[in-house]
């Protein structure tokens, strides 16, 4: 049997020491300053960006990998005689899945990569990837690492705070939460990804503690008093909100695994800064 | 002595809707509250004046008749809880006289007391000491004594006696109005209008024949303003007026002079460029006062709406001129419209909310006295449109549709954004009537509406307005506007209708609401001690502080609605509100609540320059 290999794109937020120490493959997704064009996660970090964006006026753009991209990879994969898996950003949001999925086409069969849509966003859907590289090392088999995905995309419950719902209007990725938009009000919209990767309103509070509130009461909905695993995403240089939302979380379920990373330049152009992400899996999954 | 016919009943219904709507200041004046809350007399006056209108653009013989399409126009134009209470109390008799061509002392006295067992029927907690009160004493000693006299012109002078005594009264039914020492306004507005069926069966009726034992109008306000010690020295010469021996030429002299002291009714936007500084808001009101009354100006931060009753409408446009670009004019010479008015065949099918359709004076016909303008300050609220935008979809119904009742330019804004579809212009100052509420919902392309009235006194008419609804509608019992916005808060479009009641109802227990106006006159409320012109302020309902300064007034409400300090507070500006009083109180908050978590919008709400939420 030969050896399977993670292949995801920057999107999904894997701090790059331990895309390194598993071997996962990472094709960059472009972010845009205007004329400035940089590889996310390659050429600019998530603090880097996170800087950037306060001197910038106006939305930077973001751009998907071309299929050349990952077929580059796949070849190179292949001719390594590895089977891939490559698991990529929602659909929903982004063709970098599209993208995968045509150089998978190109191969004319050559070679056994299996594409998958993560319906998901950041470390939320990386730290599947990175379970999967350790189960590969581990020495599972393919579709035991799939149907693995699968189970845990659907076990795992999102909730993410965005400070305003600009960036998602602007960018499009606005998705269900629309309703919520051109709310005057300190109004803590907490949002979610669905089963479809399209981003729901889960409800509306006033001000960050009534949010963190409600994210716990949501949580006890789903996992009782846990213990849960934690994964936990947000801003360089704009951790307090996270911090706080972590410690309380801590102190309220059992936490078993806790993971946490940086909002990287893709993910953050189209949530803005002060984004917290938090992903709950049962105890014992990551 | 012959018996009433309907055109006799509605020419005495109309002499008796301007005898309360030339009084509707002093009405108003009467109001419990020190503050100017709920505003019965213009409530009662816009109510009545929907009634005869529609009394005129369908006018009939038949006394059944009459009483149906009065009733009808009362329903769809009440407002406030008096207004309700009202149309109640003629819904019942209409119901009384159905069939009937005329009407003697037993058939009126019988519809007097259908229309009392009506009322009461209809709310939901009778409160003794108001208008229902009145409004039964009257009713049962018509009926006592309408076994002894089928002298219609004496059956109504007692009847009319038997409500002004019990007016006086009042204050020993209901202690609030004896703490403040005045009667009862709603009461006050009904012993008007009996005061003018009186005046006009004496006076006016071709059944007077002379026979009579009652030839002579017997004046009787001027017992009613005795009983209200503390009212405004304004409302106490009102009542004066009122109280003067009914002189015809006399009245109509005077009042003929009121009404065409300025005679072109203007509303129009002035559209400011962006860059430019604040509106000179002040500077102008004392431009326009030079030569004109009823004025309101709303200005926000590029567009100022301006109502004013001018002589001169030349000069007005000049001088708004200078601020920046005039759009929407709507400018109406009174005059004009009256003289329409007067002639049988104006058009009918004008809104209920339009105001100048519906005054009574130009429907008086043969009313006794002559045509008493309309409290001009009212005039000039009651003529802004009362929905202001509608979003019906164009093909697919809406699962929900949203109605609230608001105040302020920046209040709708907010409530736009929580996802409020119509805002309906109203509140404190201005009730909406049924039918302004009922063309709201109608103009929703939505499967259900939710209302928020976001005050007491609209809650009666927005459950007309339900009843009344051939879609279904659930009124959210909002007493404010702090309060519709936490409803609002918890709103959730892709939930059900029942789950969103249920949601809005614990967000409006949950949380606090406060108000911060002035006082209008001394008294003791609540256990507090207030002196005319001071700050108060309102927890719910109750004054829970009162100070010299507005900014110590809200420090103090504030205090009182802070517990944990670790609340979210949300401070709404009022168009009274100056900026460095806002700072002054926001950073008060910030120092004494440091985990607080505060917001400040500019509403736009008259009277109140702050309005307060508060949520645990």
């Amino acid at each position: 049997m030969s050896e399977i290999v993670l292949v995801t794109d920057s999107t999904a937020d894997i701090p790059s020491e331990i895309r390194e120490r598993l071997g996962i493959e990472m094709v960059p997704l472009q972010v845009l300053f205007g004329e400035e064009s940089y590889l996310d996660n390659v050429t600019l970090s998530p603090a880097q960006f996170f800087e950037k964006l306060k001197g910038f006026g106006g939305m930077p753009k973001t751009s998907q990998p071309s299929p050349n991209d990952f077929l580059a990879v796949f070849q190179r994969l292949i001719a390594e005689r590895k089977t891939v898996i490559s698991v990529h950003l929602s659909s929903a949001f982004s063709g970098t899945y599209q993208s995968a999925l045509i150089a998978q086409s190109m191969l004319e069969g050559e070679g056994d990569v299996t594409v998958i849509d993560s319906k998901s966003a950041s470390y939320g859907y990386g730290m599947l990837v990175v379970k999967s590289a350790e189960l590969a090392k581990q020495g599972a088999s393919k579709a035991e690492i799939v149907a693995e995905i699968a189970r845990l995309r659907r076990e795992m419950r999102l909730y993410f705070l965005v400070d305003t719902l600009e960036y998602l209007q602007r960018g499009g990725r606005i998705g269900k939460a629309a309703a919520l938009f051109g709310t005057l009000l300190n109004i803590k919209p907490i949002l979610t990804i669905g089963g479809d990767g399209v981003i729901y309103p889960v409800d509306k509070v006033r001000g960050q503690k009534r949010a963190f509130a409600r994210i716990i009461e949501l949580i006890e909905a789903d996992f009782g008093a846990g213990p849960i695993d934690l994964i936990a995403v947000d801003t360089p240089g704009d951790t307090q909100a996270a911090d706080e939302l972590i410690e309380v979380l801590k102190g309220k379920f059992g936490v078993r695994q806790f993971h946490r990373s940086e909002i990287g330049s893709v993910v953050g152009a189209h949530t803005g800064p002060g984004t917290v992400g938090i992903f709950v899996l049962p105890a014992g999954s990551v | 002595m012959r018996n009433l016919n309907g055109t006799d009943w509605s020419a005495m219904v109309l002499t008796g809707a301007e005898r309360l709507s030339h009084n509707a200041e002093l009405i108003n004046a009467l109001n419990v509250f020190p503050v100017p809350d709920g505003d019965t007399g213009t409530n009662m006056n816009l109510t009545m004046s929907a009634g005869v209108a529609e009394l005129k653009n369908k006018p009939s013989e038949e006394i059944g008749r009459a009483a149906e399409v009065l009733s009808k126009g009362l329903l769809m134009g009440a407002r406030g809880n008096s207004g309700v209470i009202l149309s109640q109390l003629f819904r019942g008799f209409a119901r009384a006289v159905a069939g009937q061509r005329e009407l003697g002392v037993s058939g009126f006295a019988a519809a007097l007391q259908q229309g009392v067992d009506t009322a009461y029927k209809a709310v939901v907690k009778p409160v003794e000491g108001t208008i229902l009160t009145v409004a039964r004493e009257a009713a049962r000693h018509g009926l006592a004594i309408s076994r002894k006299t089928e002298d219609l012109i004496e059956w109504m002078t007692e009847v009319h006696a038997k409500a002004a005594e019990t007016l006086a009264r009042t204050p020993d039914m209901l202690p609030v109005l004896k703490q403040v020492g005045v009667v009862d306004s709603g009461g006050q507005g009904l012993v008007f209008l009996y005061e003018g069926f009186v005046q006009y069966l004496t006076v006016a009726w071709p059944g007077n024949a002379g026979t009579s034992a009652y030839p002579a109008f017997a004046s009787s306000a001027a017992p009613f303003a005795a009983q209200a010690p503390v009212a405004p020295a304004t409302a106490a010469a009102t009542a004066a007026a009122a109280s003067a021996p009914p002189s015809r030429a006399a009245a109509q002299s005077k009042l003929a002079t009121e009404s065409i002291r300025f005679p072109y009714d203007m509303e129009f936007f002035i559209r400011r460029p962006s860059a430019n500084a604040p509106f000179p808001e002040a500077a102008f009101r004392k431009a326009l006062e030079r030569d004109g009354d009823s004025i309101i100006l709303i200005a926000d931060d590029d567009i100022v709406k301006v109502h004013v009753h001018s002589r001169r409408p030349g000069d007005v446009l000049n001088a708004a001129l200078t601020y920046g670009e005039l759009t929407n004019f709507h400018i109406l010479n009174m005059q004009d419209q009256h003289r329409d008015l007067l002639r049988p065949e104006t058009e009918s099918g004008k809104p209920a909310a339009s105001i100048y359709a519906e005054e009574p004076e130009a429907l008086g016909i043969e009313a006794a006295s002559g045509i008493p303008p309309l409290t001009e300050a009212f005039a000039g609220e009651a003529s802004a449109p009362p929905a202001e935008e509608a979003h019906p979809l164009a093909h697919e119904m809406a699962p929900f549709g949203v109605v609230a009742v608001s105040v302020g330019e920046g209040n709708a804004e907010l409530f736009r954004s929580l996802g409020v579809d119509v805002i309906i212009s109203g509140g404190q100052s201005m009730n909406p009537s049924t039918e302004d509420l009922m063309q709201a919902i109608q103009s929703l392309a939505a499967e259900h509406i939710f209302v928020l009235p976001n005050n007491p006194n609209i809650l009666l008419a927005a459950k007309q307005a339900q009843e009344l609804a051939e879609r279904p509608v659930t009124v959210v019992p909002t007493r404010s506007i702090p309060q519709g916005m936490a409803a609002m808060l918890v709103f959730q479009e892709e939930q059900t209708a029942a789950f969103n009641e249920d949601r809005m109802g614990k967000a409006i227990e949950r949380v606090l609401s406060g108000s911060v106006t002035q006082a209008v006159r001394d008294t003791v409320m609540d256990g507090v001690e207030i002196r005319g012109g001071q700050h108060i302020g309102i927890l719910d309902k109750k004054i829970v502080a009162a100070a010299d300064s507005v900014v110590e007034a809200t420090r103090a409400l504030l205090s009182q609605m802070m517990s944990s300090g670790e609340e979210t507070v949300m401070v709404l500006g009022g168009a009274d509100a100056n900026e460095t009083d806002t700072q002054d109180v926001l950073a008060w908050l910030a120092e004494r609540y440091p985990d607080a978590e505060v917001e400040s919008h500019a509403g736009g709400q008259p009277l109140y320059p702050y309005l307060i939420l508060v949520e645990q």
